[in-house]
């Protein structure tokens, strides 16, 4: 395996998010002073009670959804309203969703080549050359022809990191990857998210799996009501937890 | 597998066969009216000769109805094209981000659907027709052609004479088809579930690449019916414009209609044109579906 492909953990946040707040026109607050930074190879895994807006912080970071006041800086670009500014965020940030949202209508070969014609500008020889890498590292090289609902959820899911992958993304997001998957799919997914991270790929990870955090994270926020209750290294937060809160929370998803 | 999808044979019920009889029975009885009760003369064999005719070197030369039959098919596919245009355009505007698009977008639709289709045409008709058509200088453009654009025109759209009444027309059914397609095209692409939609944004696709590539084609396969059957509204609809005296089908149906009072005769042959024409373009988009479903699967 490649060591540190993705470059060495610094000591400079490479994602900067300084006290951003969002509030849905329905009045529900994601997210309020949310304050964190992210460095460069850091595996943060991002926890908590549904509705507590993870899934929004994760999306403000690429801009899939817009902030009411706060900064997101992400390697040295500020996300604003700044058209040009987000397309350059989003090329740099690959983001995997729960729903896969592969594009049904193309084959897996077509769904990972598409960006990287469009948006890197690459011709069809050197997209699928990529394609057809990636699609090995995920182990799925077999299914480039086929189209996404000929496949299973742990296939189409791993299509999706390729997909995201291809792009050759400085950071990967993870909107509950596994969450949809059935239970025996999980392991296949997760195993593709840990030599990411093995490779130091810098990524920000919601997820219910308490054995991924554990494992792979350097870091776990624990976030309620769009705040962060506690922040600390996988084995601080799971073996001696500072705040009630947390520790409630563990106690109920650990039984 | 294979046991459980085989179909049902057919079978006639009692039920199927009282219903045919009384059908018949009705049918028989009309027939009975129009005949014995209005002492109406059937004269089928006069009308191919409106269909058809011979001119003075022998050749099979298309006479009224069918020049209407044309002139209906021209009308409806450019009203097709044009409302297709338009109602992507509007449709487009109807999603926008931009308050100011959405309003006009909405404005058109309602004051359009809101509005009886006749009253649309009167104020097209005389407003384009009267005022625009003139401007741009259609009729004298259309006279002061060379012979050959002449006999191109009439092919396309209309003969000289008629041309400026025919894209008053053709704008009026467009215009009108576009309202419907507006809506149609809107709720294609907001049926796209969001997830197709984040997932452009997250790769960096611009908005333009996310549509054609990503959104346009899913939402085509979906609208493809209801599309299909604006189409044939549209060739429907276009019957409409018989009132500004474009002389397209039922406004010939008309005219024969008076000069010989073959009144049942004309009436049922125009329906089976119409139907020629509906029918082959509903089983065509039929065809078309099964295709791009199996192309998909």
């Amino acid at each position: 395996m490649q060591d540190k492909q993705f470059g060495a953990k610094s000591s400079f946040g490479f994602i900067t998010v300084d006290r951003i707040s969002k509030t849905f026109p329905n009045g529900v607050v994601a997210l309020s002073e949310f304050t964190t930074h992210i460095l460069r190879g850091e595996v943060v895994v991002v926890i908590g009670p549904s509705g507590s807006g993870k899934s929004t912080f994760l999306r403000c970071l690429n801009g899939l959804e817009d902030i009411d006041s706060g900064s997101i800086v992400v390697d040295g670009i500020v996300l604003d309203d700044n058209k040009k500014n987000r397309l350059e965020i989003r090329k740099e940030v690959g983001m995997v969703f729960q729903q896969f949202n592969l594009f049904p209508h193309m084959t897996v070969r077509d769904n990972i080549n598409l960006a990287q014609r469009l948006v890197r500008k690459k011709t069809r020889a050197e997209a699928t050359e990529m394609t057809m890498d990636l699609l090995r590292k995920v182990n799925i090289t077999e299914k480039a022809d086929a189209f996404p609902a000929q496949l299973s959820g742990g296939q189409q899911q791993r299509v999706a990191i390729a997909r995201a992958l291809a792009m050759m993304p400085k950071v990967m997001l993870f909107d509950e990857a596994t969450s949809a998957l059935d239970p025996e799919m999980i392991g296949e997914v997760l195993e593709v998210m840990k030599t990411l991270a093995g490779e130091g790929m810098t990524m920000v990870v919601v997820t219910h799996e308490m054995g991924f955090a554990r494992e792979v994270s350097d870091r776990v926020i624990f976030m309620e009501a769009g705040k962060i209750v506690e922040s600390g290294t996988a084995e601080h937060f799971f073996n001696h937890p500072r705040e009630e809160r947390t520790r409630a929370f563990l106690s109920q998803i650990l039984t | 597998m294979k046991g459980a999808i085989l179909r049902k044979k057919p079978r006639l019920t009692l039920l199927d066969a009282v219903i045919m009889l009384v059908v018949t029975a009705i049918l028989g009885y009309i027939g009975y009216r129009i005949t014995v009760g209005l002492h109406y003369k059937w004269n089928w064999s006069a009308i191919p000769r409106y269909l058809f005719r011979i001119d003075e070197n022998g050749n099979w030369k298309a006479n009224l109805l069918m020049q209407g039959l044309f002139t209906t098919i021209r009308l409806s596919i450019w009203a097709t094209l044009l409302a297709t245009i338009i109602g992507t355009i509007a449709g487009f505007f109807r999603i926008s981000k931009s308050l100011f698009k959405r309003l006009l977008g909405r404005t058109f639709v309602e004051l359009i659907r809101n509005t009886p289709p006749l009253v649309l045409i009167f104020i097209f008709y005389f407003f384009v027709s009267g005022q625009i058509m003139p401007i741009l200088g259609v009729d004298d453009f259309a006279r002061n052609a060379s012979e050959s654009t002449q006999s191109m025109m009439t092919f396309l759209f209309a003969p000289p004479r008629f041309l400026s009444a025919f894209i008053s027309a053709t704008v009026t059914v467009a215009i009108f088809e576009a309202a419907y397609i507006t809506e149609i095209i809107r709720a294609g692409i907001q049926s796209i579930e969001k997830g197709q939609f984040d997932a452009c944004h997250a790769l960096g696709l611009s908005w333009k690449q996310k549509m054609q590539y990503v959104i346009l084609p899913q939402t085509i396969q979906r609208i493809l019916p209801p599309l299909a059957g604006q189409f044939i509204s549209t060739i429907k609809d276009s019957a409409i414009v018989s009132v500004i005296s474009i002389p397209e089908l039922c406004f010939q149906g008309m005219e024969l209609m008076a000069a010989t009072y073959l009144t049942f005769e004309c009436w049922i042959t125009i329906t089976v044109l119409y139907l020629i024409l509906t029918l082959s373009l509903s089983l065509a988009v039929e065809r078309l579906e099964i295709f791009m479903r199996r192309s998909t699967a």
